[in-house]
């Protein structure tokens, strides 16, 4: 005997109006200022910092800028190192808006490297060119899914804190990348065989090194735009968010959203692995990320977690990290102060309330 | 003996662990989930190791690092505390701007350091214990001290009056408040006391590691985190847990002397602590944060 349907099924349309996880508070005028505080403030602690360890902060700055735009070539790195952000960024920012703290982009990204260099080394050599990458790809997408899953099913059944086990996963998926760099593929020191040339995403740009993996990039953005405006999935993930407990009354088997969430995210943290391997460095190479994992939750920050918004962001985190590779290579100052700057920007949008997360179970 | 060896060198690999693990119970038995943990130890071992390149000694690299813990922890309880922003992401954020200062600074300002270990003591008539001996009484000072922080720890969550009240603000601090506690006040002195022993931590790992590299901490800070879900917040039972990570630590480095572990490859190893924690956090399901932990608390008589 079937027992009546208590509950109502979730609903097939995505209402409008459903208010996001992330909102900046007080009027247009006041969240305006507040970020104009955050910009002085930041300009103010790094030029201090500039002149702490020696260099003019006015040059310091004009290096930053032909680092980052200063030609054409530039440009296309600012647009790569943007395509990588972009998608470390979507990595943090679907499980963010279901309030689930998907810490480990940077283990995803990094396993989904792994994945890649396996991938595209071992497929026989006979294969088409673009079979090879299209099956990497792809390949990539669902290691980075696996990556993100562990920490999603831990969470969905022993309730395990998803920081400390994506953190975690970090660790073992660069310990991973360095046993691929040192025993499968040895080639120098820091780095693997390299992919065979006709692998490679094609170059699309001429006169830099942008290559087809900015559009693939470009692809995940637009495909997380579909998946949270306008798949019940989508919906499903916000309302996890808002408030687990109304989403489980109301039908949603949260489990399986925090789950799908978390091998969402990592999907596109994988895809993030094959742009490196095989649309920027052409193999595995040690410290190939500065971080960019972890800049990924600052660009899903800024971005308020909305996936058309990660354009920018990432633009502007990655001109922020090209600018400093153009700073040490003018003034000798470690490129590693683009993450002081960054993260002092962040840190001073977060403590100006500028970004500010918000959620129905924290306001008791 | 090659079991003497590795929990010997067990017990001397927790100690960083351990004093990072004392300070987050402080901190989290006040209400404030100090994910920045990895950042503060990154800045403590680098205190240290400044603080011995200017010509001082291990014991001015302490000083320095207990000097950077209380920076740290001013700067932690006014985002934490007074400005409420969320911890987890604040937490995140911290570790990168630690990571990215150090290592511009350390490119910079730190010169070549001698490698320099605290001063080595063994306790006469126990250190000739078998076994024992040589695990628990030949280490070195900062080592003892360590073990004798437990029921320091214990004594203050539990049988003083602070300890009392700061438990409250983690328990139900609305409540804490109508009895007429400052619940910042007692976070802010948390955030600060746990962000020192958390730096004493990193100089503990400065000492023993001989020297300071780029991202030095290499996660156990987070691993920290994941000893004091496991160990409930019990300072003792954060001495075992530490020394279940310490030994797993130590695992690699005596690997070629443990049979079919010496067949594995070393990058392979490095992963055991962090797939122990895995394990850890899932063993300790049933463990629970104190209901206030990484929530921002806004008093009702402070409204801003």
């Amino acid at each position: 005997m079937a027992t009546p349907e208590l509950v109502q099924p979730a609903p097939e349309e995505t209402p409008r109006g459903v208010p996001s996880v992330v909102a900046t508070v007080g009027s247009r005028r006041a969240a305006l200022l507040r970020l104009l505080a955050s910009l002085v403030a930041t300009m103010a602690i790094f030029s201090a910092l500039i002149v702490a360890l020696g260099e003019n902060p006015i040059d310091a700055f004009d290096a930053f800028w032909s680092g980052a735009f200063g030609n054409k070539f530039n440009v296309g790195q600012t647009l790569m190192i943007a395509s990588l952000l972009a998608c470390t960024g979507l990595a943090a920012a679907i499980p963010f808006q279901a309030h689930l703290w998907n810490v480990g982009g940077e283990g995803q990204l990094w396993f989904g490297a792994f994945a890649s260099i396996s991938l595209i080394l071992i497929l026989p050599d006979g294969m088409e060119g673009w079979l090879a990458i299209t099956i990497t790809v792809i390949g990539s997408i669902v290691a980075g899914a696996f990556w993100g899953f562990i920490p999603g099913i831990l969470k969905a059944t022993v309730n395990a804190n998803e920081v400390i086990t994506s953190l975690m996963l970090v660790f073992i998926a660069i310990a991973l990348g360095d046993y691929a760099i040192s025993k499968l593929f040895p080639s120098q020191s820091n780095s693997t065989e390299s992919v065979p040339f006709d692998r490679l995403l094609p170059n699309i740009w001429e006169g830099t090194l942008v290559t087809a993996g900015a559009l693939l990039a470009l692809g995940a953005i637009i495909v997380a735009i579909v998946l949270m405006a306008g798949t019940s999935l989508g919906f499903q993930i916000r309302a996890v968010g808002l408030n687990s407990n109304t989403a489980r009354i109301s039908g949603m088997r949260t489990g399986r959203v925090t789950v799908a969430a978390f091998a969402i995210g990592g999907a596109f943290g994988g895809l993030a692995g094959a742009i490196a391997v095989l649309g920027i460095n052409s193999a595995l190479v040690a410290g190939f990320s500065a971080n960019f994992g972890f800049l990924g939750i600052a660009v899903a920050l800024v971005a308020r977690l909305k996936p058309w918004w990660i354009v920018p962001s990432a633009l502007l985190f990655a001109a922020l990290r090209t600018g400093s590779s153009g700073l040490q290579a003018q003034t000798g100052i470690s490129s590693t102060v683009g993450e002081i700057l960054v993260t002092v920007f962040v840190i001073l949008l977060l403590a100006f309330g500028v970004i500010r997360l918000r959620y129905a179970e924290a306001t008791q | 003996m090659i079991v003497t060896d590795v929990f010997s060198l067990g017990v001397a690999l927790m100690i960083p662990m351990l004093w990072a693990a004392y300070g987050e119970t402080l901190i989290e038995k006040a209400g404030v989930l100090n994910v920045g943990i990895e950042g503060v130890m990154l800045i403590g071992a680098f205190a240290a190791a400044l603080g011995v390149s200017k010509g001082g000694g291990i014991y001015a690299g302490l000083g320095f690092s207990i000097v950077a813990g209380v920076l740290c922890g001013s700067v932690l309880a006014l985002l934490y505390v007074r400005l409420g922003t969320d911890q987890i992401v604040t937490g995140i954020m911290f570790n990168i701007l630690a990571f990215g200062l150090t290592t511009t600074l350390a490119d910079e300002i730190l010169s070549a350091t001698r490698v320099t270990a605290f001063s080595q003591y063994e306790i006469p008539l126990l250190s000739d214990i078998p076994f024992f001996g040589e695990v628990l009484f030949s280490q070195n000072v900062l080592v003892y001290a360590a073990f004798l922080a437990a029921p320091v720890v214990f004594y203050a969550l539990h049988r003083t009056w602070y300890g009392l009240y700061a438990r409250a603000s983690s328990e139900y601090p609305r409540a804490a408040e109508a009895a007429g506690l400052d619940v910042w006040k007692l976070r802010y002195v948390a955030v600060v006391a746990g962000c020192v022993l958390t730096s004493v931590g990193g100089a503990a790992l400065f000492s023993s590691s001989g020297g300071f590299v780029s991202g030095l901490t290499d996660g156990r800070g987070f691993i920290a985190l994941a000893i004091v879900i496991l160990a409930r917040w019990n300072p003792y039972w954060i001495v075992a847990a530490s020394l279940l990570f310490g030994v797993s630590e130590a695992l690699q480095f005596q690997a070629d002397r443990l049979g079919p572990l010496g067949d594995v490859p070393p990058d392979i190893l490095v992963m055991i602590p962090y797939i122990v924690t895995i394990l850890a956090v899932v063993l300790a399901r049933a463990s629970r944060y104190p209901p206030a932990v990484g929530l921002p608390y806004r008093p009702s008589a402070k409204a801003s």
